[in-house]
C-alpha cells in the first residue's frame, strides 16, 4: 500500500554448462527481471563480454518468423485471439515439426495462386482499358497494321482537326475525350502529328489484337471473370485453413517465442571464456524458492547472491502492491506514469477516490443503472478483450454503483425528483411547469464541498511531496529546502483560508451553517486585525519566505493554489449541468410535446408524443455520453493535473519478468 | 416632457435579466476561451500521439489543462444565478 513490492538484486553467476539449466529454470519461476548488460568498458569488467544466444536458436527464429509469416497471410495474432483451450506444448512442438511444412506449403501454394490471379485480373482489365477506344471505330484490328508506305496514328484529341494531306480519318466525340484516328502515308506523317499536337492531340498505342474489337474485350472479359474466380477460390480456401489453424498458429508462436526469448537470453547476460553472470531484480518473497529451485536445477553448482550495495533507485524494477480492489485502477497510473521506487504510489487514493468523484457529478439513479448495465453488457460480450480493457469494465461498475449511491442521495433519477426529498444537496433547477414553486439547487454548499476536496487534496498532495522529497533526493541542504519549499506550499494556502475567514464569514454571505469556519469574531488585537487575521497573516508570509528559499520564481506560482483548487469547482458544476441538460429534456419531451398531447388527443397528438419519446431517448442518450465523459475525465484530470503535480515525478521501469505468461500452451 | 417611470418589480425582473445575460456570458466566453486553448494543444496531442502511443497519458493532461477555464466560467454563473 502506497509503496511499489519490496525488490531484492540478485546475482547469478556460474560456468557456462550451467548456463542452458539456470536459464530453463529462470523462465519457469517467472519473477526474474534481467538488468541487461551493457558492454561499455567499466573497470573491473575487463574481458567480460555480451553472451551469445544459446545453440538452436537461429533455427528456433526461422521456424518463428514462418510462423508470423503466416499469420500475416490469416491476418490473424495472437493478441487478437481469446478463448482457445490451452494445449500441452509437447504436442505444440510436434506440430511445429509434423505438420507446419504441409501447411506452409500449402499455404505457399494458396497465395502464388493468388497473386496469379490478381495479376490475371489486372492484366485483362489494363487491355480492356486500352481496347475501349478503338470500339468507337468501325474497324477490325487487323487493319491497324501491315502496311508497306501507311501508317496508323490514334489517340485522344480536343477536337476534330482538318488535315492538309491525302489521309483516312475517323473521329469520334465523346464526353471523356474525342477519340481519333489517322491513317496517313509514312511520308506525311510527321507532319500529320504537329498538325494533330496543335489541337490537344495525345496518342494512344495500338493494341495488338486481331479480330473485331468487341471480340477481344469479350475474350479478355472471358479470361478476368476467370481470374476472379480462381482468386475468390483461393482466398475461400485460405479462409478455410485460417479457421482450421489459426489456434494451432498462436499456440506454436507462443511456444516458439518462448524458446527464441529463453534462447537469446544470454544476450542480456555478462559472459566471459567460462563462466557467465546474470544481474537482476526479483521480488524479496520470491527469493528462497528461486535460490532453491536455481540449485536443484544445476547441482549446487551456481553461486547466488543477493546485491544489498547502494543501488541507483531508479534502476529498481517497479511492480505494483495494491489491495485487490485497487488493482484495476494500476491502469491509470500507468496512463499516466509508473511510480518510481522509492515514491509514494497513489493508486490507492485513486482507486478510492475515483469512483467517489465520478458518483458525486452524475449522481443519478437512472444513468448509474445505465452505466451498470453497459458495464455489465460489454463485460458479457467481451467486448473489451485482454488486461487493460477488463479493468477498465471493472473501474466503470464501480463508478456506476457510485453515482447509484449518489443518486438517491440527491434524490435523482434521469432528471426527475425521486419520492423523498433529497438527504444532501438538492440539486434539481428550476425549469418546467412547477419552476415558480422550485427553490433551485443547492449550488453554494456543493461548490463549497467542492472546495473542500481541492483544500484536503492539495495539503495531502504537498505532504506526500514532503515525504518523496525526503525519500527520493540526496541528503543535503538541497533536500531540506525542498522539503521546507513544500511546507511554504501547505502554509500559504491555510495562511490564505484563516485570513479569508478571518475577514467574510461564509455563514451570512450565504446563510450556510457549518459549512466553512467563521473567525470574524475572534479577539481583535488592534483595529481591523483580529487574532486569527494575524495568525493567518503570519502563515502567509512564513510560507512565501519558506517558499522563495528554495527558488525566488516559485513566488510567481502562488495564485495556482486559487486556481488548483477552484478547479474541484468542477465536482459541482459539471455535475449540475448534467442535471439541466436532463431536466431539460424531461421538459423538452414531457412538458413541451407529450403531455399536451395526452390532454387532447388526436391524430396530430399521436406524432407529438413519437416526437417527444424521440426526443426524451436522445436527449439522454447524448447525457449519458457526456456523464460518462464529464464523470470520467473531469474526475482523473483532478488527481492527475491537481493531485499528482504536486508531488508526483514517476517515470519508474515495469517490472517485467523473464517468462512468458501462457495463453494457449501448458506445460 | 415625459418622465420614465419604473415599478420595483419590473426593476427587479431586469436584475434578473441582466444576472441571465451576465451567467451566459461568463460561460460563453469562458467555453470560447477554453476551446482555443485546446485547439493547439489538442492537434500537436493527437500529432504526438499517433507518433508514441506512452503519449497518451501526457498528452491527454495537457489536453484537459485549460478546461479549468470553462469550469471557473461555470463557477461564476452558478454564483450569478444561485
Amino acid at each position: 500500500m502506497f509503496q511499489p513490492k519490496p525488490m531484492t538484486h540478485l546475482l547469478i553467476a556460474a560456468s557456462k554448462e550451467q548456463m542452458t539449466s539456470v536459464v530453463t529454470e529462470l523462465y519457469r519461476h517467472r519473477v526474474f527481471h534481467i538488468t541487461d548488460f551493457v558492454d561499455q568498458g567499466k573497470e573491473g569488467y575487463e574481458g567480460v563480454r555480451i553472451g551469445t544466444p544459446l545453440e538452436g536458436a537461429g533455427d528456433l527464429s526461422t521456424n518463428l518468423l514462418k510462423i508470423r509469416s503466416l499469420e500475416n497471410v490469416f491476418q490473424t495474432s495472437p493478441e487478437t485471439l481469446f478463448d482457445v483451450p490451452k494445449r500441452p506444448v509437447e504436442s505444440i512442438r510436434q506440430a511445429i515439426e509434423r505438420e507446419l511444412p504441409a501447411i506452409e506449403a500449402e499455404v505457399n501454394d494458396l497465395t502464388v495462386k493468388r497473386s496469379n490471379a490478381e495479376s490475371r485480373i489486372r492484366d485483362s482489365e489494363q487491355h480492356i482499358a486500352e481496347l475501349r477506344p478503338f470500339a468507337l471505330v468501325p474497324l477490325e484490328m487487323d487493319l491497324y497494321r501491315g502496311y508497306d508506305s501507311i501508317t496508323a496514328i490514334a489517340g485522344y484529341i480536343g477536337s476534330d482537326v482538318t488535315i492538309a494531306v491525302p489521309h483516312e480519318k475517323y473521329y469520334a466525340a465523346r464526353k471523356d475525350g474525342n477519340f481519333i484516328v489517322v491513317f496517313v502515308e509514312k511520308q506525311h506523317a510527321t507532319e500529320v502529328e504537329r498538325t494533330l499536337s496543335d489541337a490537344d492531340f495525345q496518342s494512344v498505342t495500338i493494341p495488338n489484337e486481331t479480330g473485331s474489337v468487341q471480340a477481344a474485350v469479350d475474350k479478355y472479359t472471358a479470361d478476368q471473370t476467370q481470374a476472379k474466380a480462381a482468386f475468390a477460390e483461393a482466398n475461400a480456401k485460405i479462409s478455410e485453413l485460417k479457421a482450421k489453424y489459426a489456434d494451432l498458429l498462436a499456440a506454436c508462436d507462443e511456444v516458439l517465442s518462448g524458446d527464441v526469448e529463453r534462447a537469446e537470453a544470454p544476450l542480456r547476460f555478462a559472459t566471459t571464456e567460462e563462466a557467465f553472470v546474470i544481474d537482476g531484480w526479483v521480488p524479496a518473497d520470491h527469493i528462497e524458492p528461486i535460490t532453491a529451485g536455481l540449485s536443484q536445477a544445476t547441482g549446487g553448482s551456481v553461486y547466488v547472491t543477493v546485491d544489498d550495495g547502494d543501488v541507483d533507485a531508479t534502476a529498481i524494477p517497479v511492480e505494483y502492491n495494491n489491495p485487490s480492489f485497487a488493482k484495476p485502477s494500476e491502469l491509470f497510473m500507468d496512463v499516466y506514469a509508473r511510480p518510481r521506487y522509492n515514491e509514494i504510489d497513489p493508486t490507492l487514493i485513486l482507486a478510492i477516490m475515483f469512483p467517489i468523484f465520478f458518483g458525486l457529478i452524475v449522481g443519478d439513479v437512472g444513468y448509474g443503472i445505465i452505466f451498470l448495465i453497459l458495464a455489465l453488457f460489454v463485460r458479457k460480450m467481451a467486448m473489451f478483450r485482454g488486461e487493460g480493457g477488463k479493468n477498465l469494465v471493472k473501474i466503470l461498475v464501480g463508478a456506476s454503483i457510485s453515482t447509484i449511491f449518489f443518486g438517491i442521495l440527491y434524490s435523482e433519477c434521469l432528471g426527475y425528483a425521486l419520492p423523498w426529498h433529497a438527504v444532501m444537496f438538492q440539486r434539481h433547477l428550476a425549469i418546467g411547469a412547477d419552476a415558480a414553486h422550485a427553490t433551485g439547487p443547492d449550488a453554494i454548499p456543493l461548490l463549497i464541498m467542492s472546495v473542500w476536496f481541492g483544500i484536503i487534496y492539495i495539503t495531502v498532495g504537498r505532504i506526500f511531496g514532503m515525504i518523496n522529497h525526503y525519500r527520493m533526493d540526496h541528503a543535503g541542504k538541497h533536500r531540506t529546502k525542498a522539503i521546507i519549499g513544500q511546507f511554504g506550499w501547505i502554509a500559504i494556502l491555510w495562511g490564505l483560508l484563516i485570513l479569508v475567514w478571518s475577514f467574510f464569514s461564509v455563514e451570512q454571505m450565504f446563510g450556510i451553517s457549518g459549512m466553512m469556519p467563521d473567525l470574524t469574531n475572534s479577539p481583535l488585537i488592534a483595529p481591523g486585525l483580529s487574532v486569527s487575521a494575524l495568525a493567518g497573516l503570519i502563515l502567509l508570509v512564513l510560507g512565501c519566505i519558506f517558499l522563495a528559499q528554495e527558488n525566488v520564481l516559485d513566488l510567481m506560482e502562488i495564485p495556482t493554489i486559487i486556481s488548483h483548487v477552484l478547479s474541484f469547482c468542477r465536482i459541482a458544476a459539471v455535475g449540475l449541468s448534467s442535471v439541466a441538460i436532463a431536466m431539460v429534456v424531461n421538459y423538452l419531451s414531457f412538458g413541451m410535446f407529450i403531455d399536451p398531447a395526452l390532454a387532447n388527443l388526436d391524430a396530430v397528438g399521436v406524432i407529438m408524443i413519437i416526437v417527444g419519446v424521440l426526443i426524451f431517448i436522445c436527449g439522454h442518450a447524448l447525457n449519458v455520453g457526456l456523464g460518462l465523459l464529464g464523470g470520467g475525465l473531469h474526475s482523473i484530470r483532478l488527481h492527475y493535473v491537481e493531485f499528482f503535480t504536486k508531488f508526483y515525478v514517476g517515470g519508474g521501469i515495469k517490472y517485467n519478468p523473464f517468462g512468458l505468461k501462457r495463453k494457449f500452451s501448458e506445460e | 416632457m415625459a418622465i420614465e417611470t419604473m415599478t420595483v418589480e419590473a426593476a427587479q425582473a431586469m436584475a434578473v435579466g441582466y444576472k441571465a445575460i451576465g451567467a451566459g456570458l461568463a460561460v460563453g466566453l469562458a467555453g470560447v476561451g477554453t476551446g482555443m486553448g485546446e485547439m493547439g494543444i489538442g492537434a500537436a496531442a493527437v500529432g504526438a500521439t499517433a507518433e508514441d502511443r506512452d503519449m497518451f497519458g501526457l498528452a491527454l493532461l495537457f489536453t484537459v489543462l485549460p478546461e479549468t477555464i470553462v469550469i471557473f466560467g461555470l463557477v461564476i454563473a452558478l454564483l450569478l444565478l444561485f
